[in-house]
């Protein structure tokens, strides 16, 4: 069954097409990976998903309703959480009101503060942030933010989740924990659609890989087809190959 | 007839001055995301500045205007240099505008009663040998002095046109409005941009304060009334719309006139915020915006 | 932190003996002028806090709602309707006046809310100032049986109404909403939050609440000489001030704040006159500057890095946090 359809997407910024009639789908209960160079339109593509952007043309279908154009809010309401590749903590709220938020907000509300707080305190436990429920969540440090940021879109009650370079900048052991996480959400029946620079990630946890050059779809398979398409190769791991950080 | 057209008349002597009045908070906030809550304070410094300089040595308003606007210019320097910059390592532009804000309005009250401490409450205005001579065409009156601040208004328009627009110095400042850290790697001198800006602006403030002097009147805390045409003119202009400031004081002016027509006098405020409201409803890009 | 009962045991204990002091002890009445200052001042920095503290969005137009407030509280009672209909009447045309600028502002990005609220108090100073020429008084018979006694009263009620209303708002989904919508709009929406709708609610909730104060302070003044005087800036100045100074964003803060201003503004007003405004005007700007949470903020904050720093110290973090 699908679960999203985007379909002829188109985005520009003045002149400049950072989407360009992009195409794909996403089946329930599946882990896409999203790659390309740096300015291919994986971060506008999150944004006009969310509605935190208008599309210019196109349609975006999830759960067998449209959604292109609704506002940020509904989206979320309707079941599509997401993670911004800056993070962007509620920094003077505790880690735990920060989940609490998504909570009390997203697509099955807790039925009151005091359910939502113990239900946010399982999400931190869950996300690898047990003990860190008070202090200003601006004053993380910045894998620990990256964490919240997962806690509080899983917080809404997703059915699908959209992580933007979660990844970036964490150092091996980090990393190792951060894709047990991925694979615990996916386990736990939530759809992904993942941003990811480093490759390693991408093939270990994506079932299916989609490549944006330039805000166009330039292949779409399995992890093992991709890295042998030869127009990925040309496009992306023939410039950068394996990227690392 | 000859009512419409002095309406007319009045609403752009009127009108241009308000766009003059505009132009420093827009430079602010329009370029550099400062908003300055004290630039109708700033205005009237520049009042008493030129007021000063009639009084003690009898220097003329318009030709003192120069004098005017070097000192409002350092005063400028000092001010972006106290309050502004350590503003510039706040994380967003939005906390940037907000802090801002809060500050200017806190110097409201600590410029607007040392203005009073200093020269008293009361109102204070120029009379020259030209005050109240006014010049005829057809069928509508203009006064010298109003006529004398459209020209300055127009003048200072262009010139800040074409600072902005014709100069390294306005290629700098709008790409470090942009991308700052960007325009740094690049060798622009953001701070130093910045700082001669905010000079700029309130020197501008300053101008429109001799002008007023000089055609109308100011007290202490005359400010706050013309930062709320300075506001006005700038929403009807589009937020960061420079160049349209002073054609969008024109229309106000011309809006404004015309309202006193219908409504009288004391509703004159009121229609001011009736057309800010309307159009932050209905256009709230402003009434010049150019189309992407 | 206290716990939740024992700091209602503590508000309790509070209320009872505000209550009770009059009837105890004789107060002056330039004691309970001084007091009854201070509860219009914790309902109108606490009305501010709400939209700017806990909302983010700066109003700069609060003398507009307060001075519509003491404008309809007076003609109502007037009216010879009682004076906590009046007052509730006075909160009342605040919301609407809330919602005439609150609408189209709250929906765009920038400042434009704050210039919105500032130009709605100027706007109103000036054309109340038009219309009404002349003094406004109760007539003769409600000087005759003046007291400041059910002023003290009044005052004493709405003042706690407002932390109360703080208190609930900052403990349920509409006050998590709210607070997000302050720290990052964007993903307050993302997350599920309706940012605009909530904006309007706290502007409407701290509009009754101007209002609500308004009224006290008409309950207080029988007549006004220069009606504009209601809406002067300085209506807005004080009380934002208030809050900011105690900790805009905390319950407690703007409470601290009015009444370190009032007392302050007693003392300075005394001594310095006019200049007092100037102190104040400086003072704000470096606590805006340099202690952007306040006082109470700036007490957290230090104690935060206290019981870090003594975390750091002992190894089980947890058994140590008890100690601070």
């Amino acid at each position: 069954m699908k679960l999203l359809e985007v379909e002829n997407l188109s985005k520009a910024f003045g002149g400049v097409l950072a989407i360009n009639r992009l195409s794909f789908s996403l089946d329930q209960g599946e882990v896409l990976g999203l790659i390309g160079p740096n300015g291919s339109g994986k971060s506008t593509l999150f944004d006009t998903i969310t509605g935190v952007l208008k599309p210019d043309t196109g349609r975006i279908r999830f759960d067998n309703k449209d959604i292109t154009g609704m506002a940020s809010y509904k989206i979320c309401q309707s079941g599509i959480a997401r993670t911004f590749q800056l993070v962007k903590p509620f920094s003077r709220l505790t880690p735990l009101e920060n989940v609490m938020v998504g909570r009390a907000h997203g697509s099955q509300p807790a039925r009151n503060i005091k359910q939502s707080r113990i239900e946010s305190k399982q999400l931190l436990a869950f996300t690898g942030l047990g003990d860190k429920h008070s202090g200003m969540a601006g004053m993380l440090s910045l894998v620990d933010r990256k964490r919240l940021e997962i806690a509080r879109a899983l917080a809404t009650r997703p059915k699908l989740l959209l992580l933007d370079e979660m990844m970036a900048g964490l150092n091996p052991a980090e990393l190792d924990n951060a894709i047990a996480l991925v694979k615990a959400i996916r386990d736990s029946g939530i759809s992904l659609i993942v941003v990811e620079h480093v490759m390693k990630v991408i093939m270990g946890i994506s079932d299916r890989v989609v490549v944006l050059e330039v805000g166009r779809k330039i292949a779409d398979g399995a992890p093992e087809e991709i890295v042998n398409n030869p127009e990925v190769i040309r496009a992306y791991l023939g410039k950068k190959p394996y990227a690392t950080n | 007839m000859e009512f419409v057209l002095q309406t007319i008349a009045n609403g752009l002597l009127a009108g241009a001055l308000y766009g003059l009045v505009a132009l420093g908070l827009g430079l602010l906030m329009g370029v550099m995301k400062f908003l300055n809550i004290a630039h109708g304070t700033f205005i009237i410094l520049g009042g008493y500045l030129s007021f000063w300089l009639f009084n003690l040595w009898g220097i003329d308003p318009f030709l003192s205007i120069p004098l005017v606007m070097i000192a409002m210019f350092l005063i400028g320097l000092v001010f972006y240099r106290l309050a502004l910059s350590p503003l510039l390592k706040l994380p967003d532009v939005g906390m940037r505008i907000d802090t801002s804000m809060l500050i200017t309005f806190g110097l409201i009250w600590v410029l607007d009663n040392a203005m009073t401490m200093l020269w008293t409450p009361n109102v204070r205005t120029i009379l020259t040998s030209y005050t109240g001579e006014t010049f005829r065409f057809f069928g509508a009156r203009f006064s010298f002095t109003g006529l004398c601040g459209v020209g300055i208004a127009v003048l200072v328009g262009l010139a800040l046109y074409s600072v902005l627009s014709r100069t390294y110095f306005g290629k700098h400042l709008r790409a470090a409005t942009q991308d700052a850290e960007a325009a740094s790697l690049c060798g622009v001198n953001v701070q130093r941009v910045y700082l001669i800006s905010t000079g700029i602006a309130i020197a501008l403030a300053g101008v429109a304060g001799a002008v007023i002097v000089s055609s109308y009147s100011i007290s202490a805390s005359g400010g706050i009334g013309w930062l709320l045409i300075a506001f006005v003119v700038m929403v009807l202009a589009g937020e960061g719309n420079i160049n349209a400031i002073i054609p969008a004081g024109l229309v106000y002016g011309l809006l404004e006139a015309g309202s006193v027509l219908i409504f009288g006098v004391p509703y004159r405020q009121a229609i001011a915020l009736l057309v800010f409201v309307l159009v932050l409803m209905f256009k709230p890009q402003g009434l010049f915006a150019k189309r992407e | 932190m206290l716990p939740d009962w024992k700091r209602l045991l503590v508000i309790g204990l509070l209320v009872l003996a505000f209550m009770a002091a009059p009837m105890v002890i004789e107060i002056g009445t330039g004691s309970l002028n001084l007091l009854i200052m201070v509860f219009i001042f914790v309902i109108l920095s606490q009305s501010w806090n709400i939209i700017g503290g806990y909302t983010g969005q700066i109003n700069l137009g609060l003398a507009a709602f307060f001075g519509c407030g003491v404008l309809v509280t007076h003609f109502v009672w007037k009216a010879e309707m009682p004076i906590y209909l009046a007052v509730i009447a006075g909160g009342l045309s605040a919301v609407v006046l809330a919602g005439i600028i609150g609408l189209p502002t709250l929906r765009l990005k920038g400042a434009y809310f704050a210039i919105g609220t500032f130009a709605l108090a100027e706007v109103c100073r000036i054309v109340v100032g038009n219309i009404f020429e002349r003094m406004i008084e109760m007539p003769g018979s409600y000087a005759a049986s003046y007291s400041l006694i059910p002023r003290y009263y009044l005052g004493l009620t709405v003042a706690f109404a407002a932390i109360a209303v703080t208190y609930f708002i900052t403990r349920s989904k509409l006050g998590l909403g709210m607070v997000a919508v302050r720290d990052s709009e964007q993903a307050a929406q993302v997350t599920g939050v309706n940012s605009f709708k909530y904006k309007v609610y706290a502007l409407l909730i701290s509009a009754f609440l101007a209002g609500l104060g308004g009224g006290v302070y008409a309950f207080m003044r029988l007549s006004f000489h220069y009606v504009t005087a209601v809406f002067s800036p300085i209506w807005t100045f004080e009380p934002l001030m208030a809050a900011v100074i105690g900790g805009s964003g905390t319950l407690i803060g703007p409470v601290i704040g009015s009444i370190f201003l009032v007392v302050l503004s007693e003392i300075f007003a005394l001594t310095l006159g006019e200049a007092h405004l100037i102190i104040f005007g400086l003072l704000f700007i470096l606590v805006v500057m340099y202690f952007p949470y306040g006082l109470v903020g700036s007490v957290s904050r230090i104690r935060q890095i206290i019981s870090r720093v003594g975390r750091g110290l002992c190894e089980t973090g947890e058994n140590c946090r008890k100690g601070f």
